[in-house]
């Protein structure tokens, strides 16, 4: 009997706990996100005005999609993205919110658990459908996984637009449906940037390559960018690894490869985090005077430490302008412009020692 | 023995108010929840997880474990893919499919029931080695472009359900029976129960763990046909941590961990909870974070819940 009390009052917690869940966590998401990225800069610089790389990025934004749509346009927006756990995720759910708030409308933000759940990212696509989103922008996993959901979405006369990553388009057509607008990242000249930095840098000779997870779209392009680039200008890839996007893989694999080839010259690194972790491997082979790194993202943690002379360079993007242009494209869309043409226009810039103190408030 | 059974009703009906309580305050949240398009959605979702629980369910319940069904869900999507691309009918791609899962399935059970390795470490090996196969064979890219025939398993209706539904649900009926009412059954948990009792009755315990694994192994290779079929594309990192969530949901079911006790009713009813909560979070425009929180406290209480007795029972 008192094991039945129990049971009760476990059962009663258990749901107390969960109503709690739903109903106080609702606001939290839009506040916690802003730890990451520092937010004084930004206002700071919304009156400066133009002055910084950063702000000559969004005024070009602005310019690139005028003429830009009407405020409070009374429409709900609905974002998917790829995991929160990655920082640039986060950065540019800022982007989509800040801009929606810009503009008078309301976005609801929503990512998967993991970097490889596709099937569960259709799962959240399909759900927001129930919802009476006006519009969507979905950043795919995979070039498959959304094309079901996109359809159902065209049939319910949601606009659907990508932001990063891409759709097949191919599959997409034949399965009968489309996108309305695309915002692409030239992954692969990512790739050639980074590479293109060292081959600037050093005087030629032997150099490696730190890849991301094997078969994601954004790693495979980097890795082929860097790779082609080495190999055009001559000089000698010796290796070529998939550390998954993980520092503590990078790290054990750049120290394998110093030990194998000593007179390494440069490494380049699918992202930031794995770039970090190569330059500590070679700090403590007390190399890393003679190598190279570079990396993709410019996050917080390779911003400090380019400033501090320990790691040499990293390809940035703002993740941040391509939330606000998602959401600025979205709006466009639902007015009735076209859009079809509109979207690699995300700047990129090659970050070190030299320019990093242009860069406080790029994000 | 009456107890025991008492006990294990009132879990699964603890577990039926936990949905309905769940369903009753998603709705009172979002209007948007209670319509036939979101049920139809939330069915269909947790379709995958389903089927993945129920082999899922048969193995833990025999106080083992597989964590080789997420890979294995790869593996048969690939298996499938690499068929249709080579011309082959949408039958035979699925038939193959799961002949192989099922097979590899029973190599599981042959390398734990023959060789005597730990369940753990076979089906780990055994995940790690099918990835990497997989990724070799598909150059990391995925197949795409599957003929109406195939993508009809994945997202065809039949009337107004979707045929991941008809078999997802079909094959927990059939799991229900064969648990409960088989002596294969009957033999699964008494593996789990008290292994070498069983063994020295005279019941060739190591052929019954062979077909325990093979059974899981097809479950998977079915979730494979599903995943692939609905996103008409055979991804290399397909099903990558399903083999977690289908563990929490056979645990969160009632089945234990430490074998002996185990139900397919339960885990059905469980795989809806989390699908229910998945749905509704994700209407509510909550961050999928705070989902993984409510999932690991969900499961822990239920573990308290449902293993009290036993807990008592023992004196550490």
């Amino acid at each position: 009997m008192k094991k039945r009390l129990v049971s009760v009052l476990l059962c009663v917690t258990m749901a107390a706990a969960m109503a709690a869940g739903c109903g106080s966590s609702s606001e939290e998401p839009k506040e916690e996100p802003k730890k990451e990225t520092s937010e004084e800069p930004k206002e700071e610089t919304e009156e400066a005005g133009g002055d910084t790389l950063f702000q000559q990025a969004l005024a070009q934004v602005d310019e690139d999609l005028a003429p830009l749509p009407k405020k409070d346009a009374g429409v709900e927006l609905g974002a998917i993205e790829s995991t929160l756990t990655n920082s640039f995720w986060v950065t540019m759910q800022e982007g989509y919110e800040d801009a929606a708030e810009e503009y008078g409308v309301k976005i609801d933000v929503q990512a998967t658990d993991s970097d490889t759940d596709t099937a569960g990212q259709l799962d959240i696509l399909n759900n927001m459908l129930v919802k009476n989103y006006s519009a969507i922008a979905v950043s795919p996993l995979t070039e498959d996984c959304l094309i079901s959901g996109i359809v159902t979405a065209n049939q319910s006369d949601v606009k659907i637009i990508t932001t990063g990553n891409q759709v097949n388009e191919d599959a997409l057509a034949q399965a009968g449906g489309k996108i309305d607008a695309k915002i692409t990242v030239d992954f692969y000249n990512q790739g050639v940037l980074g590479a293109q930095y060292i081959i600037d840098n050093t005087d030629g000779g032997k150099v490696a390559v730190i890849a991301g997870n094997e078969g994601g779209t954004q790693a495979d392009a980097r890795r082929d960018g860097a790779k082609e680039t080495f190999e055009k200008a001559g000089m000698e890839v010796v290796a070529v690894e998939q550390c998954d996007f993980d520092a503590q893989k990078a790290y054990d694999a750049a120290a394998a490869i110093v030990e194998a080839n000593p007179d390494l010259v440069g490494i380049a690194c699918g992202n930031d985090d794995m770039a970090l972790g190569v330059v500590r491997a070679l700090q403590e082979k007390e190399m890393k005077d003679k190598v190279k790194v570079v990396g993709v993202d410019f996050t917080e943690e390779a911003k400090a430490a380019i400033e501090e002379g320990t790691y040499d360079a990293s390809v940035a993007m703002s993740p941040y302008l391509m939330g606000r242009e998602g959401v600025i494209i979205m709006l466009k869309a639902l007015e009735g412009q076209d859009v079809s043409e509109v979207g690699d226009s995300t700047p990129m810039a090659v970050v070190d020692a030299s320019n990093v103190g242009q860069m406080s408030d790029w994000h | 023995m009456k107890n025991k059974r008492l006990h294990n009703y009132a879990y699964t009906f603890i577990l039926l108010g936990v949905l309905v309580l769940l369903t009753v305050v998603m709705a009172a949240a979002s209007p948007y929840f209670f319509s036939w398009k979101n049920c139809r959605n939330i069915l269909n979702q947790s379709a995958i997880y389903l089927v993945l629980s129920i082999g899922m369910t048969f193995v833990i319940s025999a106080g083992q474990i597989d964590l080789s069904v997420g890979a294995l869900i790869g593996f048969s999507g690939m298996t499938m893919g690499l068929l249709c691309q080579a011309g082959a009918s949408a039958f035979t791609a699925v038939f193959a499919g799961l002949a192989v899962s099922a097979v590899i399935g029973a190599v599981n059970g042959l390398l734990i029931a023959y060789g005597r390795i730990n369940s753990f470490i076979v089906t780990l090996s055994v995940m790690t080695i099918l990835r990497g196969i997989i990724l070799i064979r598909m150059k990391s890219k995925s197949i795409f472009g599957f003929g109406p025939a195939f993508t009809f398993i994945g997202s065809g209706k039949v009337g107004p359900v979707n045929m991941p539904i008809v078999i997802s649900l079909g094959i927990a009926a059939v799991g229900a029976v064969i648990l409960h009412m088989t002596r294969f059954g009957n033999y699964c948990l008494f593996i789990g129960a008290n292994e070498a009792a069983l063994n020295r009755s005279g019941v060739n315990v190591k052929k019954y763990k062979v077909l325990l694994f093979s059974l899981c192994g097809l479950c998977a290779g079915v979730a494979g046909m599903i995943v692939t079929a609905r996103l008409n594309s055979a991804e290399p990192l397909a099903g990558q941590g399903y083999e977690m969530d289908a563990i929490a949901a056979t645990i969160l079911g009632g089945t234990s961990m430490q074998g002996g006790k185990g139900s397919v009713i339960g885990t059905v009813i469980a795989c809806f909870i989390l699908n229910v909560m998945k749905n509704g979070l994700t209407l509510l425009a909550i961050s999928p974070h705070y989902q993984q929180i409510l999932t690991g406290l969900i499961l822990l209480l239920s573990v308290l819940l449902s293993e009290s007795k036993q807990r008592k029972k023992s004196e550490v």
